[in-house]
């Protein structure tokens, strides 16, 4: 689902790290807080934790799978800046242990997977968890996968707009290719893994456990 | 500073200077080029951050600009090919210089002058190792328990179970490396 080194210019990826780079100090400040003795081993296992997550694939219908992002599950249990903070280094990881993703494109994939998806999940989550909290679950994460993966879509948009000859995919080819599994598989596949993950959680009383 | 950390960083420094010059380059020349300088400066290893370049760069790197060329094509008469290929010739080089960049640096000794970084990376590759097993331990449970492949719904609720697990070892592990910390003498 991130964008890859190669598909972003300067031109978008420059001001995009002006943007994040205050976003990180203040989501590590906010959602991590405390010393570095507390902060530190709660950032590294936090975001072992999700970048493991991320490592399991769900089948899917069609002979494929698809991978968990956790985000959402983050966001709901510890706050938007701490999943912001978290997935932003699980991103870094992912850039120079696995090569996926990348580190001119990291600040915009930060934002869009971390920052926008788990935001908007959390708000759905934190609007609906009085009505019922599995429904609140399920809409949070499908809201947040969708808002992640147009923000991707968005910013690719936004690169053809800039300099077409740069980024010659269209928008509304990038827009299709993104959004249709994600709307179709993709959201749905991490609604109902938050779901369980949550209900399984409160059943063991973990949910507060921090 | 022993000079080991000091190579590391150069090399890691090199590889981000690269990744955003060739990001900002749209000639097929220049990029066929820079192809052609990253293979020689970096042969030795290059078959093998070649097929990773593959596996890992290519699906999304060829795949987009591919279906995108042959949409507009069907739709209106066939764009020029050079933009989509220089795509392609971006996207997979960075992969290239990040992976043959990434065999040669060592981050552990480059993130040594930066203690707070070096602990982050150390706890949180130290985690993840632990928590992979786990997770491998219990996709084969799930197998091992069901006559039949897993489906999508076995799976998912292996996984909402193993994160709860996951969960909990995670908190109680940041718990004992903190304590661990304080009975060092870390602040």
């Amino acid at each position: 689902m991130h964008i890859p080194d190669g598909f972003l210019s300067p031109v978008v990826t420059l001001p995009a790290w002006a943007v994040a780079t205050p976003l990180w100090w203040l989501s590590a400040r906010r959602g991590l807080g405390g010393t570095p003795v507390e902060s530190v081993p709660v950032v590294g296992s936090l975001t072992a934790l999700a970048f493991v997550l991320q490592g399991i694939a769900i089948p899917v219908p069609g002979g494929t799978s698809v991978h968990l992002s956790g985000a959402a599950l983050l966001a709901i249990l510890y706050g938007p800046a701490t999943a912001f903070a978290c997935q932003s280094l699980v991103l870094l990881l992912q850039a120079v242990l696995l090569g996926a993703g990348g580190v001119t494109v990291l600040p915009v994939n930060a934002i869009a997977l971390g920052l926008a998806g788990p935001g908007v999940a959390w708000l759905v989550h934190r609007a609906l968890v009085r009505a019922s909290g599995r429904a609140a679950a399920f809409a949070g994460a499908w809201a947040g996968t969708q808002a992640a993966t147009l923000a991707v879509a968005l910013v690719l948009g936004l690169q053809h707009r800039l300099a077409p000859s740069y980024m010659p995919v269209p928008f509304e080819v990038t827009v299709v290719a993104m959004m249709v599994p994600s709307l179709a598989v993709l959201g749905v596949v991490e609604g109902l893994y938050t779901v369980a993950a949550l209900s399984i959680l409160r059943r063991a009383r973990l949910v507060d456990a921090r | 500073m022993p000079a080991e950390p000091r190579r590391s960083q150069a090399l890691l420094a090199a590889w981000v200077v690269a990744a955003f010059a060739v990001s900002a380059t749209t000639d097929l020349r220049i990029l066929g080029g820079a192809w052609a300088a990253a293979l020689v400066l970096l042969h030795r290893g290059a078959g093998r951050a070649l097929r990773r370049t593959l596996l890992v760069a290519a699906p999304f790197g060829f795949g987009l600009p591919a279906i995108s060329w042959a949409w507009l094509a069907w739709r209106g008469g066939a764009p020029p090919a050079a933009p989509f290929l220089a795509l392609s010739a971006r996207a997979t080089l960075v992969a290239f210089l990040t992976f043959s960049v990434l065999a040669r640096a060592d981050l552990l000794r480059a993130l040594a002058p930066f203690p707070a970084a070096s602990r982050i990376l150390v706890v949180c590759l130290a985690q993840v190792h632990a928590l992979r097993m786990l997770v491998a331990e219990s996709g084969l449970g799930l197998r091992s328990r069901l006559p039949r492949r897993p489906r999508t719904g076995d799976v998912l609720r292996g996984s909402g179970a193993i994160t709860a697990t996951l969960l909990s070892l995670s908190v109680r592990n940041a718990r004992d490396v903190a304590d661990a910390l304080r009975s060092r003498g870390f602040e």
